[in-house]
């Protein structure tokens, strides 16, 4: 068996230690390496990954509930618009920021900031409707800088930039893997239509079935882009979304 | 001057010179002004230390050095707060009677060079008074400690018990060494005896060390922060108070430091002993005590931001083992340098 002692060393390495630590101490007050931000006068410079303030552009949304399915605090609710439309709006007070909202939206309409310091003073004051959601909130800004830490093996430096940090991200949305909705089994379709009606990109059409003289649906799978509305409104429940 | 005698009298008393040293310089005056000051140093520099900032929120500009003014703003304002089970008499007085043993010893301080020494009290038995004045103040934190009636400042004051054993032995040793190699315990004659840059810490570097770290433990600075350890019994013996009596014992430790930096100076690095300053007389001398003691202290404060603390076990046995070998190494030195002499 092996035993794990604490290491022994002799008085000389003792001393030794004890004069590099304090030379340590004596170089870091002469020239010391401030790790600190000076929070509201400068900011550090996050990823463009940083998990921040959520924004919303309509544009985009296709009103799949896909955001509001795959919320697990559930803070995102979907609401119906003037249009008919269903966008949806958001809770800060149980939102904990997993941003699994905006991985998972199909159209990329959700978008991350960097903005992570908005303050509330009520609880109805956090939950956030569709419309605040287009624009990025106010804030104070006070910073005259930012600051980034670089890591180079195994030091740490501080590097101050003058002038503010844009705290809006840009990215192309992503593209996710491409779907395409399919009848599973059309035979059991009851031709009511709702899928044609639902869907965005019109890619759902009919026709009469002459010889049966029954009404046949068909999805185009080129237009068809896959946001899976027409499966969750399928009355038989018979339409799939398969890999294209 | 402006007619009144009662003000010729009083500047005269205060420019009289063992009353002068006494009261403003390396006295009372200058000890509450680095009181002000040395805490804000000390954190300024254990922050750059740490890689972090240090006070700085009040007054900016200045980079918070009146830090401490507002923080004994707050102590004054506090309420002190006397809890049931405290034994209310001592509780109140034990702070205050802390001053007797802490200041007193500032008397037998000489502050002045060889051939013209500045001091209030010339005794023959100057260091053996400063010694028991300063090995009087345990027991002060002792009866702190009991007057709280808290199973933290219990904690602490044993704590502070057994260290306060096992240093003062060591301590007083080395202390005796210096006596030995200079072979009086007169603090005219000890600065005197150092004349011509052969300071005491050149004579006896063993006895140095030991004094050095019984003051670091005398004081419960890190790394022998054994009794106060916030983190284990949150400031020991001075857990129940709060308000101005916590003022008291918080600035109390930083007076005990200024004495026994006081005594480094004067038994080890010469006393004011330095280059003249053009124009300021003898009062150069007291600037360059309170420098060198400055640096002390500064060191002394310092050894926070480099060292962990010590377990009390490792505490005691730094004091019974090491300390208390050097210290007798320290006396065998004396005895033979002092004969080569």
């Amino acid at each position: 068996m092996k035993k794990i002692a604490t290491p022994e060393y002799d008085i000389k390495e003792k001393l030794k230690c004890h004069a590099t630590a304090l030379a340590t101490a004596a170089k870091e007050v002469v020239a010391p390496l401030s790790v600190t931000t000076q929070y509201p006068r400068e900011r550090r410079k996050w990823p463009d990954c940083f998990r921040g303030y959520i924004l919303f552009d309509p544009e985009r949304c296709i009103s799949c509930f896909e955001c509001s399915f795959v919320c697990p605090a559930n803070a995102i609710w979907m609401k119906e618009a003037k249009s008919g439309r269903y966008y949806p709006t958001l809770d800060y007070g149980k939102c904990i920021f997993c941003h699994f909202c905006i991985d998972s939206c199909p159209g990329g309409a959700l978008k991350t900031t960097k903005i992570h310091d908005v303050s509330y003073t009520t609880m109805d004051e956090m939950f956030t409707d569709t419309e605040e959601m287009i624009a990025p909130p106010e804030i104070i800004r006070e910073d005259e800088g930012y600051v980034e830490y670089e890591i180079d093996r195994d030091d740490l430096t501080l590097k101050r930039t003058k002038g503010q940090d844009n705290l809006i991200v840009d990215v192309a949305p992503s593209q996710g893997v491409p779907m395409v909705s399919v009848c599973v089994d059309s035979g059991s379709c009851i031709a009511c239509k709702i899928c044609e009606k639902v869907c965005e990109s019109g890619a759902v059409s009919w026709a009469l079935d002459d010889v049966k003289d029954v009404i046949r649906m068909a999805i185009d799978s080129e237009t068809c882009t896959g946001c899976g509305l027409c499966v969750k409104e399928c009355s038989m429940q018979i339409l799939r979304l398969v890999r294209k | 001057m402006l007619g009144l005698p009662v003000i010729n009298n009083l500047i005269a008393l205060l420019l009289w010179e063992s009353f002068f040293v006494l009261i403003i310089m390396p006295g009372f005056a200058v000890l509450g002004t680095l009181l002000l000051i040395l805490p804000w140093i000390e954190r300024k520099m254990v922050g750059r230390m740490q890689w972090r900032v240090g006070p700085r929120e009040i007054s900016p500009r200045t980079r918070g050095i009146i830090q401490l003014l507002a923080d004994s703003l707050r102590f004054l304002f506090q309420e002190v707060i006397i809890h049931k089970d405290a034994h209310k008499r001592y509780f109140l007085q034990f702070p205050f009677l802390y001053f007797i043993p802490v200041l007193l010893p500032l008397l037998f301080i000489n502050a002045g060079t060889a051939g013209s020494p500045l001091v209030p009290i010339v005794s023959d038995y100057g260091l053996q008074l400063m010694v028991a004045l300063i090995c009087l103040m345990p027991v002060f934190i002792l009866g702190l400690g009991w007057a709280s009636n808290n199973r933290f400042a219990f904690i602490g004051t044993v704590r502070e018990a057994f260290l306060y054993f096992a240093y003062e032995i060591p301590f007083i040793v080395a202390v005796f060494a210096m006596v030995v190699m200079y072979g009086t315990s007169n603090s005219v004659g000890v600065v005197d005896a150092q004349a011509g840059g052969l300071w005491g810490i050149i004579l006896n570097p063993i006895a140095a060390l030991t004094f050095f770290i019984a003051a670091l433990m005398a004081t419960a600075r890190l790394p022998f922060d054994i009794p106060e350890a916030d983190q284990e019994v949150s400031f020991g013996p001075f857990v129940e108070f709060s308000g101005i009596a916590f003022g008291l014992a918080y600035v109390m430790g930083y007076e005990k430091m200024y004495v026994l930096s006081a005594l480094m100076t004067m038994l080890f690095l010469g006393g004011g002993s330095g280059p003249m300053i053009p124009g300021l007389g003898e009062v150069s001398y007291l600037i360059w005590f309170v420098l060198k003691t400055l640096i002390v202290m500064i060191v002394v404060v310092n050894l926070r931001g480099v060292y962990p603390r010590y377990r009390l076990d490792q505490g005691m046995k730094i004091g019974w083992n090491a300390m208390l070998i050097l210290a007798l190494v320290a006396v065998a030195w004396s005895l033979v340098i002092g004969a080569i002499i």
